[in-house]
């Protein structure tokens, strides 16, 4: 079930590559907060209930309701066009993420160790080059945040796959992690938001110190 | 010989029920059930108008379309009961047949010489060619579950037990399904009831057509749906006794044309060049199924 979970979760991947508006990146974000949700349910069983109650109240929390939410909130109230703008056309973006999954397929299939989780590396790893390639190929300030975020699902995959071993560490990392990137993000955007009116990141140039 | 005659019968059905879930969507009554196999019948009636500048390709084409939509349906089992033809490798037979009848509804159409129909025949190609790998990924990754190579060993042999094997399964009729749509120029790829030349795929290939060409042409897309709905069918009838898998075929059938007519409903088509990214996302999915089954078979090492 958990594998059925983390497929969905690629392919929930593709989804955002081929997405035109910005509030289909917020919806699949919040999907994939869910599926988190329910992955962790199902991989985290040896760690003291209390701190699974604490991982998943982050996630569901957090990454499935919170973030989206403030995100749909910024792209209201910074009145940013409804389309994504990508430097490349999403036909292009698909062959990328496809690409890229191959290869980390590719990859994790050479490495021969018997304790690595395949299909927990193979995921978190495309995860995490995807949402590098976001941040490459979008034009806006607001994609950047999304695709940090995506990277960020991506880490919190793979400290899934040890997560019985050491629970507490990795998962409040993620959280700060996650806060942090937002509330500065978006503090910092509002800011950019009254100085300029559109949020390219090409006009960040701009900001000199005179 | 069960299927043939199944896939003939729910053919009957399929294309009616699917206008009527449109109908009932949109707030109408709708025609019958039946009204599409009276329009043809109508039209099996009538005699061919030939255009002065067509040659003989335009005149067997539609006939060579229906017969190859026909021996594509030979292949395809029901549950313990083999297809007419079964061997090693039909699936990439079936492929090829379907692919040979769009090819000569293909230079049909620029045998007219008409503008229009040369872009929708470009139109055509690309999308078929685009939906092919899909296609062979898919129906290969089961092969490879399997370790068999005919669609009726393939679906006789297929074990659904774990959840992974489910979810591959529900995967892989949602591939088909869209596949079926593109294939049949259905509504997120060509709208079918679209009035404007410049934005028709496959209908503007058969403007020419008329009268009994016509006629062949409706009735070999009424009985495409239903074949595609017989290879899902597949997915899931196997190892069922012959009543409950009758049943279920039909249910099958059933679900598939409302849900065809439900995208039709609450879908708009998309634009022209937002299509090719559309079904190479199908490829990539089928491509995750490939991956599903490297998993359940512990490939990897």
């Amino acid at each position: 079930m958990t594998n059925v979970l983390l497929i969905i979760f690629i392919i929930s991947l593709f989804y955002v590559s081929i997405a035109n508006r910005l509030i289909t990146y917020v919806r699949v974000l919040a999907l994939q907060g869910f599926i988190l949700f329910g992955v962790t349910f199902m991989q985290l069983k040896d760690i003291e209930t209390w701190n699974l109650v604490l991982i998943m109240l982050e996630t569901i929390v957090f990454k499935a309701i919170a973030v989206p939410m403030f995100l749909g909130y910024l792209i209201k109230r910074n009145k940013i066009t409804r389309v994504a703008e990508p430097y490349l056309s999403n036909f292009m973006s698909l062959i990328i993420v496809t690409a890229i999954v191959v290869i980390t397929v590719i990859l994790a299939n050479s490495i021969k160790d018997p304790l690595l989780d395949k299909i927990f590396f193979i995921v978190s790893l495309s995860t995490l080059f995807t949402g590098l390639y976001f941040i490459a190929s979008r034009k806006k300030i607001i994609t950047h945040v999304m695709g940090y975020l995506i990277i960020e699902n991506g880490v919190f995959v793979l400290s899934l796959a040890a997560g019985n071993e050491m629970p507490n560490l990795v998962n409040l990392g993620i959280m700060l992690d996650v806060f942090a990137s937002v509330l500065i993000l978006g503090i910092f955007f509002n800011k950019i938001g009254d100085v300029f009116k559109d949020a390219d990141v090409d006009r960040l140039t701009d900001m000199k110190d005179y | 010989m069960l299927s043939l005659v199944l896939i003939l019968f729910c053919s009957l059905f399929f294309t009616g029920i699917l206008i009527r879930t449109k109908s009932i969507a949109s707030g109408r009554m709708g025609p019958g059930i039946l009204q599409p196999i009276r329009d043809v019948v109508r039209l099996f009636k009538k005699g061919s108008v030939y255009s002065e500048t067509t040659s003989i390709i335009f005149r067997i084409a539609p006939s060579v379309y229906f017969a190859s939509v026909i021996m594509a349906c030979l292949v395809i089992p029901f549950g313990a009961d083999k297809g007419i033809v079964s061997f090693n490798g039909d699936f990439v037979f079936f492929a090829y047949i379907l692919a040979l009848g769009k090819f000569f509804t293909i230079i049909s159409a620029m045998d007219t010489g008409s503008s229009f129909e040369g872009m929708g025949a470009s139109r055509e190609a690309l999308y078929s060619m685009f939906a092919e790998p899909a296609f062979f990924i898919l129906i290969g990754s089961f092969a490879l579950l399997t370790g068999k190579t005919s669609f009726y060993e393939i679906f006789s042999s297929l074990q659904l037990g774990t959840s992974i094997t489910y979810m591959l399964g529900g995967l892989a009729a949602a591939v088909l399904v869209m596949i079926a749509m593109i294939e049949n120029s259905r509504m997120p790829v060509d709208d079918p009831k679209t009035h404007l030349e410049l934005t028709m795929i496959h209908e503007v290939m058969v403007l020419d057509n008329s009268g009994f060409d016509l006629g062949l042409i409706l009735t070999a897309g009424y009985i495409k749906f239903a074949m595609y709905g017989a290879i899902i069918s597949g997915f899931f009838i196997s190892g069922l006794s012959l009543p409950l898998s009758i049943a279920l075929f039909l249910f099958i059938q059933f679900l598939f044309a409302i849900i065809a007519g439900v995208i039709e409903s609450f879908m708009a088509r998309f634009r022209m060049n937002h299509n090719p990214q559309f079904i190479l996302a199908l490829s990539s999915v089928s491509f995750l199924i490939f991956l599903g089954v490297l998993l359940v078979l512990e490939k990897f090492v």
